[in-house]
Protein backbone atom coordinates (compact mmCIF):
# COMPACT_ATOMS: atom_id res chain seq x y z
CA UNK A 1 0.00 0.00 0.00
CA UNK A 2 3.18 2.61 0.99
CA UNK A 3 4.03 2.24 -2.80
CA UNK A 4 0.41 3.69 -3.78
CA UNK A 5 0.73 6.04 -1.27
CA UNK A 6 4.08 7.01 -3.15
CA UNK A 7 2.78 6.87 -6.65
CA UNK A 8 -0.40 9.44 -5.30
CA UNK A 9 2.24 11.70 -4.47
CA UNK A 10 4.12 11.35 -7.32
CA UNK A 11 0.73 12.06 -9.78
CA UNK A 12 0.14 15.51 -8.75
CA UNK A 13 2.48 18.29 -8.66
CA UNK A 14 0.97 21.63 -7.84
CA UNK A 15 2.77 23.39 -10.96
CA UNK A 16 -0.06 21.15 -12.90
CA UNK A 17 -2.91 23.43 -11.03
CA UNK A 18 -1.29 26.77 -11.68
CA UNK A 19 -4.09 28.05 -14.13
CA UNK A 20 -6.98 26.68 -11.90
CA UNK A 21 -4.90 28.70 -8.81
CA UNK A 22 -5.32 31.52 -10.84
CA UNK A 23 -8.95 31.71 -11.70
CA UNK A 24 -9.71 30.88 -8.00
CA UNK A 25 -7.61 33.55 -6.86
CA UNK A 26 -8.89 36.43 -9.53
CA UNK A 27 -12.59 34.52 -8.52
CA UNK A 28 -11.58 35.37 -4.74
CA UNK A 29 -10.34 39.08 -4.87
CA UNK A 30 -13.86 39.74 -7.18
CA UNK A 31 -15.79 38.09 -4.53
CA UNK A 32 -14.30 40.28 -2.52
CA UNK A 33 -14.21 43.77 -4.11
CA UNK A 34 -17.81 42.58 -4.32
CA UNK A 35 -18.27 42.84 -0.94
CA UNK A 36 -15.95 45.50 0.04
CA UNK A 37 -16.00 48.06 -2.79
CA UNK A 38 -19.57 49.11 -3.43
CA UNK A 39 -18.97 51.79 -5.78
CA UNK A 40 -17.50 49.87 -8.33
CA UNK A 41 -20.18 48.83 -11.52
CA UNK A 42 -20.83 45.01 -11.37
CA UNK A 43 -20.12 45.17 -14.82
CA UNK A 44 -16.52 46.05 -14.44
CA UNK A 45 -16.38 42.53 -12.75
CA UNK A 46 -17.79 40.72 -15.81
CA UNK A 47 -15.51 42.14 -17.70
CA UNK A 48 -12.37 41.38 -15.41
CA UNK A 49 -13.21 38.10 -15.03
CA UNK A 50 -13.75 37.46 -18.99
CA UNK A 51 -10.06 38.50 -19.52
CA UNK A 52 -9.25 36.66 -16.57
CA UNK A 53 -10.95 33.12 -18.20
CA UNK A 54 -9.48 33.91 -21.48
CA UNK A 55 -6.07 34.65 -20.77
CA UNK A 56 -5.94 31.55 -18.73
CA UNK A 57 -7.06 30.02 -21.67
CA UNK A 58 -4.27 30.84 -23.17
CA UNK A 59 -1.92 29.93 -20.49
CA UNK A 60 -3.57 26.17 -21.73
CA UNK A 61 -2.57 26.32 -25.23
CA UNK A 62 1.22 26.03 -24.99
CA UNK A 63 3.33 25.62 -22.51
CA UNK A 64 3.57 22.90 -19.55
CA UNK A 65 -0.22 23.35 -19.01
CA UNK A 66 -1.23 22.44 -22.39
CA UNK A 67 -4.50 20.50 -21.97
CA UNK A 68 -6.93 20.41 -24.84
CA UNK A 69 -10.15 20.20 -22.16
CA UNK A 70 -8.49 22.68 -20.07
CA UNK A 71 -8.69 25.32 -23.22
CA UNK A 72 -11.82 24.41 -24.11
CA UNK A 73 -13.49 24.90 -20.68
CA UNK A 74 -11.29 28.15 -19.73
CA UNK A 75 -12.87 29.58 -23.47
CA UNK A 76 -16.16 28.50 -23.16
CA UNK A 77 -16.36 30.55 -19.65
CA UNK A 78 -14.61 33.23 -20.83
CA UNK A 79 -17.12 33.46 -23.66
CA UNK A 80 -20.68 32.77 -21.12
CA UNK A 81 -19.37 35.74 -19.11
CA UNK A 82 -18.92 37.81 -21.75
CA UNK A 83 -22.44 36.90 -22.30
CA UNK A 84 -23.37 37.52 -18.68
CA UNK A 85 -21.75 41.03 -19.20
CA UNK A 86 -24.24 41.94 -22.35
CA UNK A 87 -27.10 39.80 -20.58
CA UNK A 88 -26.73 42.52 -17.01
CA UNK A 89 -30.49 44.38 -18.31
CA UNK A 90 -32.27 41.18 -17.89
CA UNK A 91 -30.04 39.82 -14.77
CA UNK A 92 -30.86 43.49 -13.02
CA UNK A 93 -34.42 42.94 -13.31
CA UNK A 94 -34.47 39.22 -12.43
CA UNK A 95 -32.14 39.58 -9.36
CA UNK A 96 -32.56 42.93 -7.37
CA UNK A 97 -35.59 43.56 -9.57
CA UNK A 98 -35.62 47.46 -11.48
CA UNK A 99 -32.47 48.63 -12.98
CA UNK A 100 -30.30 48.23 -9.42
CA UNK A 101 -27.07 46.03 -9.85
CA UNK A 102 -27.27 44.89 -6.46
CA UNK A 103 -26.21 41.37 -5.71
CA UNK A 104 -25.08 40.55 -9.48
CA UNK A 105 -21.36 40.46 -8.57
CA UNK A 106 -21.47 36.62 -7.92
CA UNK A 107 -22.82 35.90 -10.69
CA UNK A 108 -20.28 36.97 -12.97
CA UNK A 109 -17.39 35.16 -10.26
CA UNK A 110 -18.78 32.08 -9.50
CA UNK A 111 -18.08 30.81 -13.40
CA UNK A 112 -14.41 30.96 -12.67
CA UNK A 113 -14.68 28.94 -9.72
CA UNK A 114 -16.12 26.22 -11.33
CA UNK A 115 -13.73 26.19 -14.75
CA UNK A 116 -11.29 25.62 -11.72
CA UNK A 117 -12.88 23.11 -11.18
CA UNK A 118 -13.00 21.65 -14.08
CA UNK A 119 -9.47 22.77 -14.87
CA UNK A 120 -8.92 19.99 -11.75
CA UNK A 121 -11.09 17.78 -13.09
CA UNK A 122 -8.97 17.42 -16.57
CA UNK A 123 -6.00 16.49 -14.47
CA UNK A 124 -7.34 13.93 -12.38
CA UNK A 125 -6.32 10.59 -12.21
CA UNK A 126 -7.78 9.08 -9.13
CA UNK A 127 -11.21 9.22 -8.32
CA UNK A 128 -11.08 11.05 -5.31
CA UNK A 129 -9.63 13.90 -7.23
CA UNK A 130 -12.42 13.23 -9.95
CA UNK A 131 -15.12 13.60 -7.10
CA UNK A 132 -13.95 16.55 -5.11
CA UNK A 133 -13.42 18.57 -8.63
CA UNK A 134 -16.58 17.63 -10.14
CA UNK A 135 -18.22 18.68 -6.78
CA UNK A 136 -16.83 22.54 -7.70
CA UNK A 137 -18.15 22.37 -10.71
CA UNK A 138 -21.63 20.76 -9.77
CA UNK A 139 -22.36 22.59 -6.73
CA UNK A 140 -21.51 26.19 -8.61
CA UNK A 141 -23.51 25.06 -11.08
CA UNK A 142 -26.55 24.62 -8.89
CA UNK A 143 -25.98 28.12 -7.41
CA UNK A 144 -25.77 29.73 -11.18
CA UNK A 145 -28.94 27.93 -12.65
CA UNK A 146 -31.09 29.60 -9.81
CA UNK A 147 -29.62 32.63 -9.75
CA UNK A 148 -32.50 34.79 -10.80
CA UNK A 149 -34.64 34.77 -7.93
CA UNK A 150 -37.53 36.65 -8.90
CA UNK A 151 -37.99 34.01 -12.23
CA UNK A 152 -40.14 31.17 -11.18
CA UNK A 153 -38.36 29.10 -14.08
CA UNK A 154 -34.92 29.94 -12.77
CA UNK A 155 -35.63 28.67 -9.29
CA UNK A 156 -37.51 25.65 -11.01
CA UNK A 157 -34.24 24.96 -12.56
CA UNK A 158 -32.17 25.59 -10.00
CA UNK A 159 -33.85 22.84 -7.65
CA UNK A 160 -34.47 20.01 -10.37
CA UNK A 161 -30.79 20.51 -11.11
CA UNK A 162 -30.11 19.97 -7.57
CA UNK A 163 -31.82 16.90 -6.65
CA UNK A 164 -31.00 15.26 -10.38
CA UNK A 165 -27.30 16.16 -9.62
CA UNK A 166 -27.29 15.46 -6.02
CA UNK A 167 -28.52 11.61 -7.19
CA UNK A 168 -26.12 11.43 -9.92
CA UNK A 169 -23.38 12.17 -7.42
CA UNK A 170 -24.62 9.67 -4.70
CA UNK A 171 -24.47 6.72 -7.50
CA UNK A 172 -20.68 8.11 -8.50
CA UNK A 173 -19.49 8.07 -5.03
CA UNK A 174 -21.17 4.63 -4.42
CA UNK A 175 -19.75 3.28 -7.67
CA UNK A 176 -16.51 4.88 -6.71
CA UNK A 177 -16.45 3.24 -3.00
CA UNK A 178 -16.89 -0.30 -5.00
CA UNK A 179 -13.93 0.15 -7.06
CA UNK A 180 -11.65 1.20 -3.78
CA UNK A 181 -13.51 -1.67 -2.57
CA UNK A 182 -12.58 -4.34 -5.42
CA UNK A 183 -9.66 -2.98 -6.44
CA UNK A 184 -7.99 -1.71 -3.21
CA UNK A 185 -6.91 1.92 -5.20
CA UNK A 186 -9.05 4.85 -6.65
CA UNK A 187 -6.10 5.06 -9.21
CA UNK A 188 -7.65 4.80 -12.92
CA UNK A 189 -5.00 2.93 -14.62
CA UNK A 190 -5.10 0.18 -17.09
CA UNK A 191 -2.85 -2.00 -14.65
CA UNK A 192 -5.77 -1.48 -12.05
CA UNK A 193 -8.28 -2.59 -14.44
CA UNK A 194 -6.47 -5.58 -15.86
CA UNK A 195 -5.40 -6.46 -12.61
CA UNK A 196 -8.70 -6.50 -10.77
CA UNK A 197 -10.64 -8.04 -13.44
CA UNK A 198 -7.80 -10.81 -14.05
CA UNK A 199 -8.03 -11.98 -10.45
CA UNK A 200 -12.07 -12.05 -10.34
CA UNK A 201 -11.07 -14.37 -13.75
CA UNK A 202 -9.34 -16.87 -11.15
CA UNK A 203 -11.61 -16.78 -8.14
CA UNK A 204 -15.20 -17.52 -9.28
CA UNK A 205 -16.27 -13.93 -11.26
CA UNK A 206 -16.85 -12.54 -8.08
CA UNK A 207 -14.69 -9.59 -7.72
CA UNK A 208 -15.14 -8.57 -11.28
CA UNK A 209 -18.94 -8.97 -10.96
CA UNK A 210 -18.79 -6.05 -8.12
CA UNK A 211 -15.91 -4.06 -10.05
CA UNK A 212 -18.00 -4.09 -13.18
CA UNK A 213 -20.70 -2.57 -11.17
CA UNK A 214 -18.56 -0.43 -9.62
CA UNK A 215 -17.67 0.94 -13.11
CA UNK A 216 -21.35 1.03 -14.33
CA UNK A 217 -22.57 3.05 -11.65
CA UNK A 218 -19.27 5.47 -12.34
CA UNK A 219 -20.37 5.96 -15.80
CA UNK A 220 -24.04 6.61 -14.90
CA UNK A 221 -22.39 9.77 -13.18
CA UNK A 222 -20.51 10.93 -16.26
CA UNK A 223 -23.72 10.16 -18.71
CA UNK A 224 -25.66 12.88 -16.41
CA UNK A 225 -22.79 15.46 -16.93
CA UNK A 226 -22.83 14.92 -20.23
CA UNK A 227 -26.44 14.43 -20.98
CA UNK A 228 -26.44 11.20 -22.01
CA UNK A 229 -29.87 8.44 -22.06
CA UNK A 230 -30.83 7.23 -19.02
CA UNK A 231 -29.25 10.30 -17.29
CA UNK A 232 -30.67 13.48 -19.62
CA UNK A 233 -33.86 14.03 -17.87
CA UNK A 234 -32.48 17.34 -16.40
CA UNK A 235 -31.15 18.98 -19.79
CA UNK A 236 -34.48 20.54 -21.21
CA UNK A 237 -35.72 21.70 -17.98
CA UNK A 238 -32.54 23.15 -16.79
CA UNK A 239 -31.52 24.62 -20.24
CA UNK A 240 -34.91 26.29 -20.67
CA UNK A 241 -35.34 27.60 -16.55
CA UNK A 242 -31.96 28.76 -16.02
CA UNK A 243 -30.49 32.29 -16.69
CA UNK A 244 -29.11 32.02 -20.67
CA UNK A 245 -25.64 33.00 -19.24
CA UNK A 246 -25.69 29.68 -17.11
CA UNK A 247 -27.39 27.97 -19.93
CA UNK A 248 -24.62 28.75 -21.75
CA UNK A 249 -21.87 27.62 -19.15
CA UNK A 250 -23.67 24.36 -18.48
CA UNK A 251 -23.87 23.85 -22.56
CA UNK A 252 -20.55 23.97 -23.42
CA UNK A 253 -18.24 24.05 -20.20
CA UNK A 254 -19.91 21.40 -18.20
CA UNK A 255 -20.60 19.57 -20.81
CA UNK A 256 -16.52 19.53 -21.48
CA UNK A 257 -16.27 18.80 -18.20
CA UNK A 258 -18.46 15.32 -18.32
CA UNK A 259 -16.51 14.26 -21.42
CA UNK A 260 -13.55 14.61 -19.79
CA UNK A 261 -14.26 12.94 -17.14
CA UNK A 262 -15.71 10.26 -19.43
CA UNK A 263 -12.53 10.18 -21.16
CA UNK A 264 -10.58 9.29 -17.72
CA UNK A 265 -12.83 6.49 -17.01
CA UNK A 266 -12.75 4.89 -20.46
CA UNK A 267 -9.42 5.47 -20.86
CA UNK A 268 -7.82 2.54 -18.51
CA UNK A 269 -10.25 0.13 -20.40
CA UNK A 270 -8.41 0.62 -23.75
CA UNK A 271 -6.05 -2.06 -23.86
CA UNK A 272 -8.85 -4.41 -23.56
CA UNK A 273 -10.43 -3.36 -26.24
CA UNK A 274 -9.92 -6.49 -28.65
CA UNK A 275 -13.36 -8.54 -29.89
CA UNK A 276 -13.86 -11.59 -27.95
CA UNK A 277 -12.95 -9.82 -24.42
CA UNK A 278 -16.32 -9.91 -22.53
CA UNK A 279 -15.38 -6.79 -20.66
CA UNK A 280 -14.52 -5.12 -23.80
CA UNK A 281 -18.05 -6.76 -25.56
CA UNK A 282 -19.88 -5.29 -22.92
CA UNK A 283 -18.44 -1.75 -22.81
CA UNK A 284 -18.57 -1.50 -26.85
CA UNK A 285 -22.79 -2.99 -26.35
CA UNK A 286 -23.15 -0.84 -23.70
CA UNK A 287 -22.07 2.40 -25.68
CA UNK A 288 -23.75 1.61 -28.78
CA UNK A 289 -27.16 1.20 -27.31
CA UNK A 290 -26.43 4.71 -24.82
CA UNK A 291 -25.34 5.99 -27.80
CA UNK A 292 -28.30 5.15 -30.04
CA UNK A 293 -30.99 5.94 -27.37
CA UNK A 294 -29.35 9.60 -26.50
CA UNK A 295 -29.30 10.47 -30.39
CA UNK A 296 -33.02 9.42 -30.59
CA UNK A 297 -33.81 11.23 -27.66
CA UNK A 298 -32.38 14.16 -28.18
CA UNK A 299 -33.03 14.27 -32.17
CA UNK A 300 -36.39 13.40 -32.03
CA UNK A 301 -37.32 15.48 -28.87
CA UNK A 302 -36.05 18.51 -30.45
CA UNK A 303 -38.28 18.51 -33.84
CA UNK A 304 -41.23 19.86 -32.04
CA UNK A 305 -39.96 22.29 -29.22
CA UNK A 306 -41.01 26.63 -29.98
CA UNK A 307 -38.63 27.27 -27.23
CA UNK A 308 -35.46 28.17 -28.59
CA UNK A 309 -33.37 27.29 -25.30
CA UNK A 310 -34.97 23.79 -25.07
CA UNK A 311 -34.35 23.25 -28.56
CA UNK A 312 -31.14 23.99 -27.64
CA UNK A 313 -31.47 21.72 -24.78
CA UNK A 314 -32.14 19.11 -26.59
CA UNK A 315 -29.76 19.76 -29.70
CA UNK A 316 -26.80 19.22 -26.68
CA UNK A 317 -28.41 16.00 -25.97
CA UNK A 318 -28.24 15.05 -29.76
CA UNK A 319 -24.95 15.91 -30.21
CA UNK A 320 -23.74 14.37 -27.27
CA UNK A 321 -25.40 11.17 -28.98
CA UNK A 322 -22.76 11.47 -31.78
CA UNK A 323 -19.61 12.39 -29.24
CA UNK A 324 -20.36 9.21 -27.74
CA UNK A 325 -20.35 7.38 -30.87
CA UNK A 326 -16.52 7.71 -30.91
CA UNK A 327 -16.27 6.03 -27.41
CA UNK A 328 -17.95 2.94 -28.95
CA UNK A 329 -14.36 2.91 -31.16
CA UNK A 330 -12.48 1.90 -27.86
CA UNK A 331 -9.56 1.56 -29.81
CA UNK A 332 -9.30 4.94 -32.04
CA UNK A 333 -7.64 8.37 -30.80
CA UNK A 334 -10.79 8.99 -28.17
CA UNK A 335 -9.91 12.14 -27.15
CA UNK A 336 -8.59 14.24 -30.01
CA UNK A 337 -11.83 13.43 -31.62
CA UNK A 338 -14.34 14.55 -28.69
CA UNK A 339 -11.98 17.42 -28.32
CA UNK A 340 -12.30 18.30 -32.29
CA UNK A 341 -16.30 17.76 -32.00
CA UNK A 342 -16.63 19.50 -28.50
CA UNK A 343 -15.31 22.53 -30.61
CA UNK A 344 -17.22 22.89 -33.02
CA UNK A 345 -20.20 22.19 -30.62
CA UNK A 346 -18.79 24.93 -28.70
CA UNK A 347 -18.43 27.66 -31.30
CA UNK A 348 -21.56 27.27 -32.66
CA UNK A 349 -23.83 26.64 -29.38
CA UNK A 350 -22.05 29.64 -27.82
CA UNK A 351 -22.89 31.49 -30.97
CA UNK A 352 -26.24 30.37 -30.51
CA UNK A 353 -26.98 31.68 -26.83
CA UNK A 354 -25.76 35.05 -27.80
CA UNK A 355 -28.17 35.24 -30.60
CA UNK A 356 -30.99 33.73 -28.24
CA UNK A 357 -29.46 36.22 -25.18
CA UNK A 358 -29.79 39.52 -27.67
CA UNK A 359 -33.58 38.52 -28.78
CA UNK A 360 -34.41 37.87 -25.33
CA UNK A 361 -32.91 41.18 -24.29
CA UNK A 362 -34.52 43.39 -27.09
CA UNK A 363 -37.89 41.17 -27.98
CA UNK A 364 -38.73 39.85 -24.60
CA UNK A 365 -39.28 36.43 -25.75
CA UNK A 366 -37.10 33.13 -26.26
CA UNK A 367 -39.76 31.63 -28.59
CA UNK A 368 -38.73 30.67 -32.28
CA UNK A 369 -40.91 33.40 -33.72
CA UNK A 370 -39.11 36.04 -31.50
CA UNK A 371 -36.48 35.05 -34.48
CA UNK A 372 -39.10 36.52 -37.19
CA UNK A 373 -37.82 38.73 -39.94
CA UNK A 374 -34.03 39.19 -38.91
CA UNK A 375 -32.67 38.19 -41.88
CA UNK A 376 -34.85 41.76 -43.31
CA UNK A 377 -34.34 44.19 -40.15
CA UNK A 378 -30.37 42.76 -39.23
CA UNK A 379 -29.08 41.21 -42.38
CA UNK A 380 -25.85 40.91 -41.62
CA UNK A 381 -26.31 39.55 -37.92
CA UNK A 382 -28.88 37.30 -39.27
CA UNK A 383 -25.81 35.60 -41.65
CA UNK A 384 -23.94 34.64 -38.71
CA UNK A 385 -27.20 33.14 -37.07
CA UNK A 386 -27.10 30.97 -39.71
CA UNK A 387 -23.09 30.16 -40.47
CA UNK A 388 -23.84 28.73 -36.43
CA UNK A 389 -27.34 26.66 -36.55
CA UNK A 390 -25.64 25.53 -39.90
CA UNK A 391 -23.05 24.23 -38.40
CA UNK A 392 -24.84 22.59 -35.52
CA UNK A 393 -26.80 20.63 -38.37
CA UNK A 394 -23.61 19.24 -39.79
CA UNK A 395 -23.59 21.55 -43.25
CA UNK A 396 -21.04 21.19 -45.55
CA UNK A 397 -17.75 23.70 -45.36
CA UNK A 398 -18.30 24.33 -41.50
CA UNK A 399 -16.83 22.77 -39.21
CA UNK A 400 -19.89 20.81 -37.83
CA UNK A 401 -19.64 18.97 -41.24
CA UNK A 402 -16.62 17.80 -40.71
CA UNK A 403 -16.95 16.69 -36.81
CA UNK A 404 -20.26 15.03 -37.83
CA UNK A 405 -18.59 12.85 -40.67
CA UNK A 406 -15.39 11.85 -38.06
CA UNK A 407 -18.98 10.25 -36.16
CA UNK A 408 -19.72 8.37 -38.97
CA UNK A 409 -16.35 7.21 -39.79
CA UNK A 410 -15.33 6.04 -35.93
CA UNK A 411 -18.53 3.89 -36.30
CA UNK A 412 -17.51 2.51 -39.45
CA UNK A 413 -14.28 2.24 -38.27
CA UNK A 414 -15.36 0.17 -35.31
CA UNK A 415 -18.01 -2.37 -37.29
CA UNK A 416 -14.89 -3.90 -38.86
CA UNK A 417 -14.26 -5.74 -35.59
CA UNK A 418 -17.74 -5.72 -34.08
CA UNK A 419 -20.52 -6.19 -36.62
CA UNK A 420 -23.18 -6.60 -34.51
CA UNK A 421 -22.93 -2.15 -34.33
CA UNK A 422 -25.15 -2.25 -38.00
CA UNK A 423 -28.00 -1.19 -36.24
CA UNK A 424 -26.64 2.06 -35.12
CA UNK A 425 -25.61 3.75 -38.64
CA UNK A 426 -29.33 4.33 -39.72
CA UNK A 427 -29.98 5.96 -37.03
CA UNK A 428 -27.38 7.92 -36.68
CA UNK A 429 -28.53 8.73 -40.32
CA UNK A 430 -32.56 9.67 -39.72
CA UNK A 431 -30.94 11.61 -36.32
CA UNK A 432 -28.33 13.69 -38.36
CA UNK A 433 -31.54 14.33 -41.09
CA UNK A 434 -33.48 15.39 -38.31
CA UNK A 435 -31.22 17.66 -37.25
CA UNK A 436 -31.50 19.47 -40.40
CA UNK A 437 -35.30 19.85 -39.70
CA UNK A 438 -35.11 21.63 -36.37
CA UNK A 439 -32.07 23.72 -36.50
CA UNK A 440 -33.62 25.18 -39.37
CA UNK A 441 -36.66 25.95 -37.96
CA UNK A 442 -35.09 29.05 -36.46
CA UNK A 443 -32.93 30.28 -40.25
CA UNK A 444 -36.93 29.74 -41.17
CA UNK A 445 -38.06 32.08 -38.92
CA UNK A 446 -35.28 34.61 -39.96
CA UNK A 447 -35.99 34.56 -43.68
CA UNK A 448 -39.47 33.28 -44.64
CA UNK A 449 -41.35 35.15 -41.86
CA UNK A 450 -42.06 38.66 -42.51
CA UNK A 451 -41.18 41.15 -39.61
CA UNK A 452 -43.92 42.73 -38.03
CA UNK A 453 -44.83 46.51 -37.93
CA UNK A 454 -43.26 47.09 -34.49
CA UNK A 455 -40.41 44.91 -34.60
CA UNK A 456 -37.47 47.31 -34.46
CA UNK A 457 -33.64 46.29 -35.91
CA UNK A 458 -32.10 44.49 -33.15
CA UNK A 459 -29.22 46.81 -31.71
CA UNK A 460 -26.18 44.21 -31.76
CA UNK A 461 -24.23 44.61 -28.35
CA UNK A 462 -20.17 45.06 -28.96
CA UNK A 463 -19.28 42.02 -27.03
CA UNK A 464 -21.74 39.86 -28.96
CA UNK A 465 -20.94 41.27 -32.42
CA UNK A 466 -17.58 40.45 -31.70
CA UNK A 467 -18.05 36.84 -29.89
CA UNK A 468 -20.52 36.28 -33.10
CA UNK A 469 -18.33 37.39 -35.60
CA UNK A 470 -15.14 35.67 -34.64
CA UNK A 471 -17.07 31.82 -34.08
CA UNK A 472 -18.67 32.12 -37.27
CA UNK A 473 -15.09 32.55 -38.81
CA UNK A 474 -13.36 29.81 -36.92
CA UNK A 475 -16.23 27.70 -37.42
CA UNK A 476 -15.91 28.35 -41.49
CA UNK A 477 -12.07 28.40 -41.99
CA UNK A 478 -11.95 25.52 -39.61
CA UNK A 479 -14.24 23.71 -41.60
CA UNK A 480 -12.80 24.50 -44.90
CA UNK A 481 -9.11 24.19 -44.01
CA UNK A 482 -8.71 20.69 -44.61
CA UNK A 483 -10.17 21.22 -48.25
CA UNK A 484 -8.00 23.69 -49.25
CA UNK A 485 -5.07 21.59 -47.45
CA UNK A 486 -6.12 18.64 -49.55
CA UNK A 487 -5.87 21.35 -53.17
CA UNK A 488 -2.67 22.24 -52.32
CA UNK B 1 -16.77 -11.09 17.57
CA UNK B 2 -16.69 -9.23 14.27
CA UNK B 3 -19.31 -8.10 12.18
CA UNK B 4 -18.59 -9.35 9.04
CA UNK B 5 -17.69 -6.96 5.52
CA UNK B 6 -20.80 -8.62 3.88
CA UNK B 7 -23.39 -7.39 6.84
CA UNK B 8 -21.89 -4.06 5.88
CA UNK B 9 -21.89 -3.82 2.12
CA UNK B 10 -25.89 -5.39 2.53
CA UNK B 11 -26.41 -2.56 4.89
CA UNK B 12 -25.27 0.03 2.43
CA UNK B 13 -26.79 -1.23 -0.71
CA UNK B 14 -30.43 -1.24 1.69
CA UNK B 15 -29.86 2.09 2.59
CA UNK B 16 -28.45 3.50 -0.93
CA UNK B 17 -31.93 1.87 -2.27
CA UNK B 18 -33.82 3.74 0.29
CA UNK B 19 -32.56 6.70 -1.11
CA UNK B 20 -32.81 6.35 -4.36
CA UNK B 21 -36.23 4.94 -4.17
CA UNK B 22 -37.39 7.80 -1.84
CA UNK B 23 -36.08 10.70 -4.47
CA UNK B 24 -38.01 8.98 -7.25
CA UNK B 25 -40.63 8.65 -5.13
CA UNK B 26 -41.34 11.33 -2.93
CA UNK B 27 -42.84 15.00 -3.35
CA UNK B 28 -41.75 16.91 -0.43
CA UNK B 29 -38.55 18.16 -1.07
CA UNK B 30 -37.48 18.13 2.31
CA UNK B 31 -37.95 14.41 2.29
CA UNK B 32 -36.26 14.24 -0.83
CA UNK B 33 -33.04 16.12 0.23
CA UNK B 34 -33.07 13.72 3.25
CA UNK B 35 -33.04 10.88 0.75
CA UNK B 36 -30.14 12.24 -1.11
CA UNK B 37 -28.36 12.09 2.25
CA UNK B 38 -29.05 9.06 2.72
CA UNK B 39 -27.13 7.98 -0.35
CA UNK B 40 -24.02 9.83 0.21
CA UNK B 41 -24.29 7.91 3.77
CA UNK B 42 -24.38 4.65 2.46
CA UNK B 43 -21.59 5.23 -0.01
CA UNK B 44 -19.50 6.27 3.57
CA UNK B 45 -20.46 3.15 5.33
CA UNK B 46 -19.11 1.00 2.27
CA UNK B 47 -15.88 3.22 1.82
CA UNK B 48 -15.28 2.86 5.53
CA UNK B 49 -15.79 -1.33 5.75
CA UNK B 50 -13.77 -1.14 2.41
CA UNK B 51 -10.95 0.75 4.39
CA UNK B 52 -10.71 -2.02 7.15
CA UNK B 53 -11.40 -4.85 4.76
CA UNK B 54 -8.45 -3.85 2.36
CA UNK B 55 -5.96 -2.78 5.06
CA UNK B 56 -3.33 -4.95 6.80
CA UNK B 57 -2.39 -6.32 10.33
CA UNK B 58 -5.06 -3.75 11.33
CA UNK B 59 -4.13 -0.66 9.76
CA UNK B 60 -6.95 0.46 7.35
CA UNK B 61 -6.49 2.00 4.27
CA UNK B 62 -6.63 5.98 4.36
CA UNK B 63 -7.43 6.76 0.98
CA UNK B 64 -11.30 5.94 1.64
CA UNK B 65 -11.62 7.28 4.91
CA UNK B 66 -10.15 10.63 3.33
CA UNK B 67 -12.97 10.43 0.35
CA UNK B 68 -15.40 10.09 2.83
CA UNK B 69 -14.63 13.14 5.11
CA UNK B 70 -14.87 14.68 1.36
CA UNK B 71 -18.15 13.55 0.95
CA UNK B 72 -19.21 14.57 4.50
CA UNK B 73 -18.06 17.97 4.29
CA UNK B 74 -19.34 18.22 0.19
CA UNK B 75 -22.33 17.34 1.56
CA UNK B 76 -22.96 20.43 4.10
CA UNK B 77 -22.15 22.82 1.14
CA UNK B 78 -24.81 20.82 -0.97
CA UNK B 79 -27.53 21.32 1.81
CA UNK B 80 -26.71 24.51 2.24
CA UNK B 81 -27.03 25.47 -1.55
CA UNK B 82 -30.23 23.16 -1.51
CA UNK B 83 -32.07 24.92 1.66
CA UNK B 84 -31.61 27.82 0.26
CA UNK B 85 -33.04 27.06 -3.36
CA UNK B 86 -36.46 25.68 -1.48
CA UNK B 87 -36.32 28.35 0.81
CA UNK B 88 -36.60 30.57 -2.54
CA UNK B 89 -39.02 28.11 -3.95
CA UNK B 90 -41.58 28.76 -0.89
CA UNK B 91 -41.42 32.41 -0.96
CA UNK B 92 -42.21 32.50 -4.76
CA UNK B 93 -45.00 29.44 -4.45
CA UNK B 94 -45.74 28.91 -0.43
CA UNK B 95 -45.61 24.78 -1.14
CA UNK B 96 -42.90 22.79 -1.23
CA UNK B 97 -44.04 20.09 -2.88
CA UNK B 98 -42.32 19.33 -6.05
CA UNK B 99 -45.89 18.81 -8.45
CA UNK B 100 -45.36 22.64 -7.79
CA UNK B 101 -42.60 22.77 -10.30
CA UNK B 102 -44.14 22.73 -13.57
CA UNK B 103 -43.77 25.68 -14.86
CA UNK B 104 -40.77 24.13 -17.75
CA UNK B 105 -42.11 21.55 -19.37
CA UNK B 106 -42.64 20.37 -22.83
Amino acid sequence: MNDIATYCSATYTWGQFTPAFILIGIAAVLLMADTFIKALPKRAYALTAAIGALLVACLTVSGEHTNAYSFLACLATGLSILLAYDYTKVSCASIAGGSNDEGTGEFYALPLVACAGILCLTQAADLIMVFVSLEVVTLTSYVLAGYFRRNQGSIEAGIKYLVLGAMSTGILVFGAAWYFGMSGTFILDSSVVIDTLRVGSVAPGTVAIGFLMAVALLFLGAFFKVGAAPMHVWIPDVYQGAPTPTTTFLAVASKTAGFALLCALVVPFRDLAIPGVLVADMLVCVFGIVAAATLLIGNLGALFQSNAKRLLGYSSIGQAGFILVFFVNLSGPVEALTFQYLMAYTLATVAAFFAIAMVRTQRGSEEICAFRGLGKTNPRTAFLIVVSFASLAGVPLTMGFLVKMASFISLVTVMQSWTCLVWLLPIMVVTAAAGFYYYFKIIRAMYWEKPQAEDKPLCVPFCTACVMTACAIALIVLGTWPLIGSFR
Amino acid sequence: MTIPLAHYLIFSGILFSIGLAGVLIRRNILVVFMCLEMMLSAANISLVAFSRAQGTEGIPVYDAQVLSLFIVAIAAAEVSIGLALIVAMFRARRTVDSSALNTLKD
